[in-house]
């Protein structure tokens, strides 16, 4: 049997993580409930994170960029009209998660925390440099995002800690956006992109999802491919060192075989959008 | 599903032989084992401690040598469940060793391995990418147990 | 194990109820085993199938995936007490009409889902309407009589 907590403040929830040794903070509760009701965690307590108002809400930070609180629902971040630009990416995103009423219930720190390899979260948040607002017994620090998946399900973030914020930086003057090959609507990502042009058109953040435990992200290979966007081998090359970086699985959703060949085709096709939305606009 | 693949140290066959037949030292480098108990001359007990993102799992097993080609191969069967809970692991085994061309040894294996219960409903793609993860994991604990880096 | 219960008190279609219900129950769990209020279905008890949607502060959301300790404070509305709504009306009426109703097990959440499309958008194209009932797993109709059920009372609703 599951005792439910439900904490008003950050420093009392880590408390109470700290205080049960068998207890789980719970978020949005789309995937953790449905792991509990499948037996496959059995936690004593659930620490309710939905009573804390310091968790949530999406607003401007002096530098210009955003504070998205982690108890910020995904249909939350899909309205907002704010996420424009280089961070359109996450807005995209968070509309193609699963269904409208998934989108009601599921965060985006819960959604980060579970870290499935799968989500579209990490990649969309790769792309814009996030940076994660992170709280534990030891105090509170800050993570980049490229540094936050270890391994499968494996992230950096400790025993007792939560996400209290995911943080995007200063933006940069860019549009962005955000494709996922899936089996049907609302399923995981068989592959993803996330991508980020900017308004010069020489530079590219590019981050693929479900090719590996965590987003792929070259950042020297980006650098090695600015201001040459036009050129098809250059942006070839570029894919090629994203696919040498992938280490998909096999499964239901595709071999990893074919998730390989899907990385180059995304990079391109995304790129050729992005490229035709500029010379529109 | 099968999970196989290799890998080398440098210590003879002989002393690989030896390690790789005593529980206590297999125990000790399995990822997640905490107790071996010796039930009889071809047979022993092990708790292991899986973790997979918040999921965990702690099989008792029960592992029978089936039959041992001194110094190169071996015939094993593993077989366990979770407790109380419905899942169940069996796996099939075979473990080969061959001398290197530097003296050392190669060791190949391949495991049959079928999870049901509980944590089937987890992907084959994960598993098998857990089981990579703790293959390599026991091999640098081997290696320390033989007391070789490489 | 008698499982341990913890009383709640719960606003269900309007109405003011206390119930007790095992600690660290789902919202499906107590309204079915608890309160009898038997709309919402349960079916895979994992989020995926949508039989169980209902709505908490109007919002669609997974009854099985929702906790009831974390619904005290909200309005909770299940499909049964939704007739007087004049969109959900005229969304049942066009199911019964189109053949959008066969077993019945899918179509309270179905129902859900389709009024809240309605309500952002109320001329939504075929696609949409599949898009938005993406999460609603029916396994009689082959979904065709239900797209033309929602497409049929945004129709009407236009007029």
């Amino acid at each position: 049997m599951t005792e439910v907590l439900s904490p008003e403040t950050v420093e009392d929830a880590v408390a109470l993580l700290a205080e049960h040794e068998e207890a789980m903070p719970l978020s949005g509760g789309a995937t953790l409930i449905a792991m509990r009701n499948a037996s496959l965690v059995e936690p004593t307590h659930l620490v309710s994170l939905d009573r804390i108002a310091a968790l949530r809400g999406i607003t401007r930070t002096e530098e210009g960029g955003f504070r998205i609180g982690a108890m910020t629902r995904h249909c939350e971040t899909a309205a907002c009209a704010d996420l424009t630009g280089s961070f359109y990416v996450l807005r995209r995103a968070a509309g193609m998660i699963a269904n409208r009423v998934v989108r009601n219930m599921g965060t985006m720190g819960g959604s980060v925390a579970n870290a499935d390899p799968a989500a579209d979260y990490l990649p969309a948040l790769a792309c814009c440099d996030a940076v994660l607002d992170i709280a534990g017994p030891e105090g509170r620090r800050q993570l980049s995002i490229l540094d936050y998946v270890e391994d499968w399900y494996e992230t950096a973030l400790e025993e007792g800690e939560i996400i209290t914020a995911i943080t995007l930086p200063a933006p940069v003057e860019a549009s962005s956006t955000y494709r996922k090959i899936a089996r049907v609507s609302g399923d995981y990502a068989t592959a993803s992109c996330a991508m980020s042009l900017d308004a010069d058109g020489q530079g590219l953040r590019v981050a693929i999802g479900a090719c590996g435990p965590g987003p792929l992200r070259d950042r020297d290979g980006e650098a090695a491919l600015r201001g040459k966007l036009d050129d098809p081998a250059a942006v070839a090359e570029f894919a090629g060192r994203l696919v040498a970086l992938a280490d998909p699985v096999d499964d239901v959703r595709g071999s990893a075989e074919y998730r390989l060949r899907l990385i180059p085709r995304l990079v391109t096709s995304v790129l050729s959008e992005l490229t035709q939305q500029k010379e529109m606009a | 599903m099968k999970i196989e693949g290799d890998f080398e140290v440098e210590a003879p066959r002989g002393e690989v032989w030896e390690k790789i037949r005593d529980p206590q030292v297999m125990g000790a480098s399995i990822p997640g084992c905490d107790t071996v108990e010796q039930v009889d001359e071809t047979s022993y007990r092990a708790q292991v401690a899986v973790k997979v993102g918040p999921i965990k799992a702690r099989f008792n097993l029960l592992v029978e040598v089936l039959e041992e080609q001194p110094e190169h191969t071996i015939l094993s069967r593993t077989s366990g469940e979770e407790g109380t809970r419905a899942s169940v692991v069996n796996s099939d085994n075979v473990v080969r060793l061959s001398d290197t061309d530097s003296g050392g040894t190669r060791v190949d294996y391949v495991a049959n391995v079928s999870v049901t219960g509980r944590l089937g409903k987890f992907g084959l793609g994960i598993f098998r990418k857990k089981a990579d993860q703790l293959a390599g994991q026991f091999v640098v604990n081997f290696r320390e147990k033989l007391g070789v880096t490489a | 194990m008698m499982a341990k219960k913890v009383l709640h008190s719960l606003t269900l279609n309007g109405e003011q109820v206390d119930v007790a219900t095992p600690s660290g129950a789902t919202l499906l769990e107590t309204l079915r085993e608890d309160l009898r209020v038997l709309s919402s279905k349960r079916g895979c008890n994992q989020g995926v199938c949508g039989a169980c949607t209902l709505l908490v502060d109007g919002k669609p959301v997974r009854a099985c995936l929702t906790l009831t300790a974390r619904c005290e404070g909200h309005e909770i509305q299940t499909v049964d007490g939704m007739g007087e709504d004049h969109v959900m009306a005229t969304l049942q009426r066009h199911m019964v009409e189109s053949g959008g109703v066969q077993c019945g097990f899918c179509t309270g959440g179905v129902l859900i889902s389709a009024r809240e499309l309605l309500a952002e958008d109320p001329m939504p194209s075929r696609e949409a309407v599949k898009t938005a009932l993406s999460g609603n797993v029916c396994r009689c109709t082959g979904y065709r009589t239900i797209v033309d059920a929602v497409v049929g009372a945004a129709e009407e609703l236009a007029q």
